[in-house]
């Protein structure tokens, strides 16, 4: 075969092998960039939510926040027991209003509430609270 | 090389030839054109052929400068290629096609074409002369020494499916795309990054999370803990909701996951009304419930 008579053909050819090959080097790159950037943006939710998370739940003062939880009624009223991270309280004679507020501020940090028990007992309230954190 | 004139013998080359063409092939202007390129000078080539050419005929041109003046070859491709054909020369072996013009020193001496014909050089310009009105007896012949430098490549009409013209132009779009695919390729290379800045600062802030597994432990961890306390905190939510005229908690406990919540109701339609809100709650009323005491146990 006297490849002379198709040498415009074969240039063009040639020529067409380049486009196709630097079109599949383009296809290649951006798959293989969406997938990287893809890979990046789930990393990034999974750590920006492991960060929050451990920004609500670990919280270095929590402890001084829940002590704040013992000043919020007479300290007749109270009984407290805190050893290290757990927190073990009763409060009687409570008014209403003094159970909403104690409630409200304790649901309010981020503590694991174990036990929130909360007994009428006459015209008074009483509330047991167990939490760690 | 071959010098092409019309009294050549036929021949079958089996190999690619250069092939010379005597001036019965072609028409030749010389001017002194004040023009520094040949791209510049073949484009008024044409123009300078007017009326001097068969209007039939379908020309091409080809140009190189002798001394300070330009030289302008018009040659009809089809009729050359009809020649070559009818000599056995067919135009897929013409490698390159030369003009006598171009070597115009080989022919001092003139060269003999068959019986009655012989190129010489007249006032600088190669034509063709009888025989008999030569004075010399010695003829020369064209050998290597008369290979121009620069020649025109014989389309193969028939043969090929693209003109060179074609092929230049598709090949220049297609390497005009590859360069810009491959180009977008090279920046596609890059990572995005916003996102990787994003990370970079989110690891130094926490470098134990750099680890994939303590990043998912830690994260299961906490995870776990923000639903389930969520939920307790919903459910105080939910209860507080249902207080209103009428309607006293007495007992509530959330031990775990259990809850238990006992409500005093003061009549009925309080009953009514409350058992309403628990429904619309998701939450259900235990069967220990009487008439003024409804009781609501459940699990988170």
């Amino acid at each position: 075969m006297n490849w002379k008579r198709y040498r415009n053909e074969l240039i063009v050819l040639a020529a067409l092998l380049v486009a196709a090959g630097a079109f599949a080097y383009k296809l290649s790159r951006h798959t293989s960039m969406a997938k990287s950037n893809q890979q990046m943006a789930k990393e990034l939710a999974v750590l920006q939510e492991t960060v929050s998370l451990k920004k609500i739940w670990a919280d270095k003062h929590l402890t001084q926040k829940v002590d704040k939880l013992r000043m919020l009624v007479p300290a007749a009223k109270v009984t407290w027991r805190r050893q290290g991270k757990h927190l073990s309280a009763t409060f009687s004679d409570l008014k209403s209003s003094e159970v909403n507020m104690v409630i409200t501020k304790l649901l309010n940090i981020a503590v694991q509430v174990e036990k929130l028990k909360v007994t009428k007992e006459g015209d008074h309230y009483r509330v047991e609270v167990k939490c760690k954190w | 090389m071959i010098l092409i004139h019309r009294a050549m013998e036929r021949c079958s080359p089996d190999a690619p030839v250069d092939v010379m063409l005597t001036p019965q092939f072609y028409t030749m202007k010389r001017e002194s054109l004040p023009i520094k390129y040949a791209y510049q000078a073949k484009r008024i080539a044409p123009s300078l052929f007017d009326g001097l050419l068969d209007e039939d005929g379908k020309y091409d041109f080809f140009v190189f400068k002798e001394g300070e003046a330009w030289v302008f070859i018009a040659y009809d491709p089809d009729e050359i290629t009809t020649f070559l054909e009818s000599k056995g020369i067919s135009a897929q072996m013409v490698s390159k096609l030369f003009f006598a013009q171009q070597s115009a020193h080989c022919f001092k001496t003139p060269v003999r074409l068959g019986e009655r014909e012989a190129l010489s050089l007249v006032d600088g310009t190669v034509v063709v002369v009888p025989v008999t009105a030569l004075p010399e007896t010695v003829y020369g012949s064209v050998d290597e020494h008369c290979h121009p430098s620069k020649g025109v490549r014989l389309e193969s009409g028939a043969a090929s499916w693209l003109t060179r013209k074609q092929a230049m132009l598709l090949t220049a779009i297609l390497l005009l795309f590859a360069l810009i695919w491959a180009l977008e390729g090279r920046r596609y290379g890059t990572n995005n990054i916003v996102l990787q800045e994003k990370l970079d600062a989110l690891y130094e802030a926490n470098p134990a999370l750099q680890s994939a597994y303590a990043r998912e432990s830690v994260a299961s961890k906490y995870r776990k803990i923000d639903q389930l306390e969520r939920r307790k905190r919903e459910l105080v939510g939910k209860i507080a909701g249902m207080i209103f005229k009428g309607v006293t908690v007495t007992h509530f406990s959330l031990e775990g996951r259990k809850y238990t919540v006992h409500f005093l109701v003061s009549d009925a339609r309080v009953a009514k009304r409350l058992e309403g809100l628990i429904k619309r709650a998701g939450m259900q009323k235990s069967l220990r419930s009487t008439s003024t005491e409804i009781i609501v146990e459940g699990s988170l």
